[in-house]
This record gives structure tokens, C-alpha cells and sequence, in this order.
């Protein structure tokens, strides 16, 4: 079976004035899907998400929503449901009002409209609440609402602009698990816009991150991740340890590099080749790194020094140490029988060259 | 010093000022309105009003000139308010003072100004003549159409403040959710932006039909001496009659039902719902 295409963005660019955020914007979203745009604020998702709701045209480009061609189409014209980051409730309506506003629109009739009303309060938990003004709830049971009055009218599209943001953070993580639960549910097709890569990594089918209006990798999360394209998707996405140095060697199982501060980290094979003499930059994530005591002689993917500072943070404990004149962040998962970690006392870091990833430095 | 002290002590020059020359003085015309020739009290005054159509014709006229003045602004100043909250902060700067800047210039010369404009031989007259389009000029003023007129121009900016005030305080997110849910542009304004402005509305509306109700200047140079309405009578007998008591008999009445319209008004609009969504 082949898949339906729900969703579909071809050469998308807009400009503000002179000034592009988006550019070369190529995408397809599958029935059901769901889909995060991710990038740090000025990337351009939030302007590609208006596009796509109709609130910006492209100044090129198409847009296709269920085959249909959208430039130029009103927003009240696409059947999209939509969730804002301020809730967007209407003030001077109860809740059961706010749901029915868009069934109103569609001239549903009176019995039905009250069935699907209830039924999606149901749907997101808060039948009770109905007879209420929006200001009477809390930002969780607001936002449910407003994902309850955009799912009431069976939109071909959900479009999901930062609704987490405005909560704190435990009931971010509550909402976040009710979005999770309500995609499965409904499997509606959704477009996730965030800056919150926990939130893009765990909801997601696939993440398109973006920069500077472009996109830098379309991935599933597992690929975002673990296969980043370019050194700023590695980056953003989780904390990393960054080592500058030159390759000393490549061959067919990988690479040898000599960094900066006279380590030698060996990589295993990367998705390109790179030359003996070449500029990178060579990452291992802090949970990639093992701490042991005392120091031992320099090998490869070792580096002894000192731990400077130790935080605890319950499931681990972040640790900053300075070695070999790299300050390297790593993570300790903390199970009752590890050793002590004292400030100042000499540790040795260990890797596996399969956890390193190494990227070119480009020339400045 | 107390906190309730000090304020007591800062508001003491306005309180002073407030109670000697507005409070005492009206409580004097008050007692003034209730006496006949002999200065014996008497209801002689205030029964004059209700039996004669005379004045019962002037007040409704009053009343008349103030809701279509009130009507005016709103359907004028309305797109202005719009376009102030939807402009960015420096055009709301320019727009707030290109209307407040007419009330720079004395109402009197405003009023002179219109003249001008609405006059026989005002340039709206002298254009429809040349184009042939009318045969005689177009009476514009010493009417209540040339009252209206003036008081427009006089309050109007009143009605644009407070409204546009109202809208400013609307989450903009709202009408593109009104949007997306299906409505289109009118829809959304009959639905989301003209509830929610209310309290603006109600606040212009009240404003601008209680200085109409009172305004004196304006319709005594835009009305002639056809068009009287309450103040205008109340100052004649004053001023001219010498008449005091019926003149505040003439000024308590105007006051009272400006009194009762809006507060009429007023519950009627602010209903059960209205509460329970603007209350702060």
C-alpha cells in the first residue's frame, strides 16, 4: 500500500523585506504522522508553520494540504485545527462555547454539536468543566481545551504552535504524555513546532530541524540523534563534548585525531572520509563517558585530570573535568558503588570510538 | 504617619477645592430650584417642565441630538480604534495625537471652522452649486444635522480612546484562532473583537452621551437660535430671564435624567455574562 501524503511543502521561501527566514523548504508529511520543527527562536518554524495555516503566504514555493494546492487560501478556508502557545481561549465564551465555535461555523446541528462537545471533553479529560469561563481554569485544563476545540472538528491537519511553553514544567511533561496519548489515539496528521528538543525527540515520528531558515536534517528521532548531518543539529540536540584537533590518519576502520590539548581520540567510521591534516572537530556526548579513578598512562580515547565541580541531579550526577587542558562534561549514573566524587581528586575519562562523531571545522 | 493619614492629608487641597466650589454651590442651586417668586418653597418649577410640551419637546430633542452623536462617534471612531490596535507603537502615537490635536484649538473657533465647511456659502454648498448638482444650498448647519456635526467633531475623540483602549487589551492569537476554526474576517469581528471591546464601547458610549447631554457651546453656535436644547434654555433663563430657580429647576433635570439614561443603560448591556467575564 502506498502511503497518502498529507502534508506536502515544495521549494517553500519567504522573506520579510529583503531578508529571508525561510529558504529551499522541501517536505512531506505522511498521514498520521507526526512532525516537529525544532530550532532555536528566528529558524523560521513558526513562519513556516503559518504558512501552512494560512496566516503568511510563500512568497515561493507550493504548499499542498491533502493534494489540494494552498497558496492563497485563506486560513478559514483549509479545515486545520490549530493550538497556540496563549491558549487563545475566547474570554466571553464558556468552554462548551469555545469547543462548539468551530462546529457553529460548520452549521452542525444542535444534538449533534452537543454529543461531539461532550464526547472530545471526554476525549481530553475535563467533562466537568464545560459551564466555565476560560479564566477559571488552570494553564493545563486551558490548553486541553484549545486542543479539544481544535480535534472537535476532525481537522485533515493539527498545528501545534509551542503549546507547552506557557506551562511550568511538571505539567509540561503531563500535557506532553496527554499529546503522545491523543496522537495515538485519534492518529491525526500533526505539525509540532518547538524549541524544546526533549519535547521533539520524545513525541516525534520524524524531526525536521531548522537554522537560520534553512533545514539542516529531516530524521527520525534515533537518527537526529545518533546521526546528526551537520555540527549544529549535534549541538542543539542534547549536551556534547566539542574537542578542536587535526586527523592523524583514516583508514578503512575510521579515523585517528590529535586534538588541541594532545589527546588522541580514535573514531570509528563517519558518515564522509576525511584526510590525514584535516581540521575537525571530534564530540562524545557526556553520558558516553566513563569515569575511573587515579590517573594511567595516555592512551587512545582516554584522557586523565582532575574533576573540578560534581552536581548532583538525583538520577546522575553532571561533572565537569579538566583534562589534558579540555574542560570535558560527563555524566555519572549514580548506583551506591561508584567512587567518590570529590572536587580536585585525579580521575581517568574513558570512550568507545564508536560513540565519538567527528565533523569538519569550517575555515574562518 | 499612617498610610490612611497621608492620603487623607494629599487629597486634602483637591477635597477643599471640590467641596467649595462644586459641592456647596450645587446643593444652593438645588435649594434654589425648589422656590417660587416669593422664595417660599414650591414644587411650581418642576411642574412647569412636566406640563409644559415646551420643555418636554427640549429634553427629548436633547436626548435625541445625544444618541446620534453617540451613534456617530461609534460608527466613526470604531475603524479608528481598529486601525490604532492593530498599528504598531509609534503609529498609535501619531494617531492618538493627530486626534487629540484639534482639542488644542478652542471649541468656539472649532465650531467657527465648521462654519466654513457646512455654511450657505461654506465650500461643501459652493462645490454641489458649481457641479450643478444642487439648485439651492443645502441647509448644514442651524439644524440639529449641524449639532451632530459639531459635537462629533468634539467628542469623537473620547469614543476612539476608549475603545481602542479595550482593544489593545485583546489577545491578537484570538482572531487568528477565530480564523483557523473557520470563521472569516467579518465573522470574526461580529464574534470575537466586537464582544470583547464591550467595556471600551460601553465606557465611549456613556462618556460621550453624557457630554453631549450637557454641551453648551456647541449647540447654541452649530444649532442657531432654532435648535435649543437644555443647557442652552437653562443659561437663557439664568442669563437672560433671570429666572434662577427655573434655571436650576432646568439644570437638576438635565442632570437627573442624564443620570437615569445611563444607568439604565448601563444594566441593561451589563448583564449576568458581562460580569462574570470582564470582572477583574
Amino acid at each position: 500500500m502506498s502511503k497518502v501524503i498529507d502534508v506536502e511543502l515544495r521549494n517553500i521561501m519567504k522573506k520579510f523585506q529583503n531578508n529571508v527566514v525561510v529558504r529551499d523548504f522541501n517536505l512531506q508529511v505522511e498521514q498520521g504522522e507526526f512532525v516537529s520543527f525544532l530550532g532555536p527562536s528566528g529558524c523560521g518554524k513558526t513562519t513556516t508553520l503559518n504558512m501552512i495555516a494560512g496566516f503568511l503566504d510563500p512568497d515561493e514555493g507550493e504548499l499542498l494540504i491533502k493534494g489540494r494546492r494552498m497558496n492563497g487560501v485563506p486560513p478559514y478556508k483549509r479545515e486545520l485545527g490549530m493550538v497556540f502557545q496563549t491558549y487563545s481561549l475566547f474570554p466571553h465564551m464558556t468552554v462548551a462555547e469555545n469547543v462548539a465555535y468551530g462546529l457553529k461555523l460548520r452549521k452542525v446541528g444542535k444534538a449533534e454539536m452537543q454529543e461531539r462537545v461532550k464526547r472530545v471533553l471526554e476525549l481530553v479529560k475535563l467533562p466537568h468543566v464545560a459551564d466555565r469561563y476560560p479564566k477559571q481554569l488552570s494553564g493545563g485544563q486551558r490548553q486541553r481545551i484549545a486542543i479539544a476545540r481544535a480535534l472537535v472538528i476532525e481537522p485533515s491537519l493539527l498545528l501545534l504552535d509551542e503549546p507547552l511553553s506557557n506551562l511550568d514544567a511538571k505539567l509540561r511533561e503531563e500535557l506532553r504524555d496527554e499529546l503522545k496519548r491523543l496522537h495515538q489515539e485519534i492518529g491525526v496528521t500533526t505539525i509540532f513546532v518547538t524549541h524544546d528538543q526533549e519535547e521533539a525527540l520524545s513525541l516525534s515520528d520524524r524531526i525536521v530541524v531548522l537554522n537560520h531558515g534553512r533545514v539542516e536534517q529531516i530524521g527520525t528521532p534515533e537518527e537526529i540523534y545518533n546521526r546528526p548531518a551537520s555540527e549544529f543539529v549535534h549541538t542543539f540536540i542534547g549536551k556534547t563534548n566539542r574537542l578542536e584537533g587535526v586527523v592523524l590518519a583514516q583508514d578503512g576502520e575510521g579515523l585517528t585525531v590529535k586534538t588541541a590539548g594532545g589527546l588522541i581520540v580514535r573514531a570509528a567510521r563517519q558518515q564522509r572520509a576525511f584526510a590525514p591534516g584535516e581540521r575537525v572537530a571530534v564530540f562524545v556526548r557526556p553520558e558516553k563517558i566513563r569515569l575511573a579513578d587515579g590517573a594511567a598512562a595516555d592512551e587512545v580515547n582516554h584522557a586523565s585530570g582532575q574533576l573540578m565541580i560534581a552536581s548532583f541531579l538525583g538520577a546522575f550526577t553532571e561533572c565537569e573535568v579538566k583534562a589534558g587542558g579540555h574542560p570535558l562534561s560527563v555524566k555519572v549514573q549514580m548506583d551506591g558503588q561508584g567512587m567518590p566524587l570529590t572536587p580536585g581528586r585525579a580521575v581517568n575519562c574513558r570512550w568507545e570510538s564508536e560513540d565519538v562523531l567527528v565533523m569538519p571545522v569550517e575555515r574562518g | 504617619m499612617s498610610k490612611r493619614l497621608s492620603i487623607l492629608l494629599l487629597t486634602a487641597p483637591s477635597m477643599i477645592v471640590l467641596l467649595g466650589v462644586f459641592l456647596i454651590p450645587m446643593l444652593l442651586m438645588l435649594l434654589l430650584s425648589f422656590q417660587d417668586d416669593t422664595q417660599a418653597f414650591s414644587l411650581q418649577n418642576y411642574l412647569l417642565f412636566i406640563q409644559d410640551p415646551f420643555y418636554l419637546e427640549i429634553l427629548w430633542r436633547t436626548i435625541r441630538i445625544s444618541l446620534w452623536t453617540v451613534l456617530c462617534t461609534l460608527l466613526l471612531g470604531f475603524p479608528v480604534a481598529m486601525f490604532m490596535a492593530q498599528a504598531s507603537g509609534r503609529m498609535r502615537g501619531v494617531v492618538t495625537m493627530l486626534i487629540l490635536a484639534p482639542h488644542l484649538i478652542s471649541v468656539v473657533i472649532r465650531n467657527f471652522g465648521w462654519v466654513v465647511v457646512l455654511g450657505e456659502k461654506g465650500w461643501i454648498n459652493e462645490t454641489l452649486l458649481k457641479l450643478g448638482l444642487i439648485d439651492q444650498p443645502l441647509r448644514l448647519m442651524y439644524n440639529e444635522l449641524g449639532v451632530v456635526i459639531g459635537l462629533t467633531d468634539s467628542f469623537i475623540a473620547y469614543m476612539v480612546l476608549a475603545i481602542a483602549t479595550s482593544l489593545y487589551a485583546i489577545d491578537p492569537s484570538l482572531s487568528k484562532a477565530a480564523s483557523i476554526l473557520g470563521a472569516s474576517r467579518v465573522r470574526t469581528f461580529f464574534t470575537v473583537t466586537l464582544p470583547l471591546s464591550l467595556p471600551g464601547i460601553i465606557a465611549g458610549t456613556t462618556l460621550v452621551f453624557s457630554l453631549s447631554m450637557s454641551a453648551f457651546v456647541t449647540p447654541a453656535l452649530m444649532g442657531g437660535t432654532s435648535v435649543k436644547v437644555m443647557p442652552v434654555i437653562a443659561y437663557e433663563q439664568i442669563m437672560s430671564t433671570l429666572n434662577w430657580p427655573l434655571g436650576a429647576a432646568l439644570a437638576f433635570l438635565l442632570l437627573g435624567s442624564t443620570i437615569l439614561l445611563v444607568t439604565l443603560y448601563t444594566r441593561l448591556i451589563e448583564t449576568k455574562r458581562y460580569k462574570e467575564v470582564f470582572a477583574s
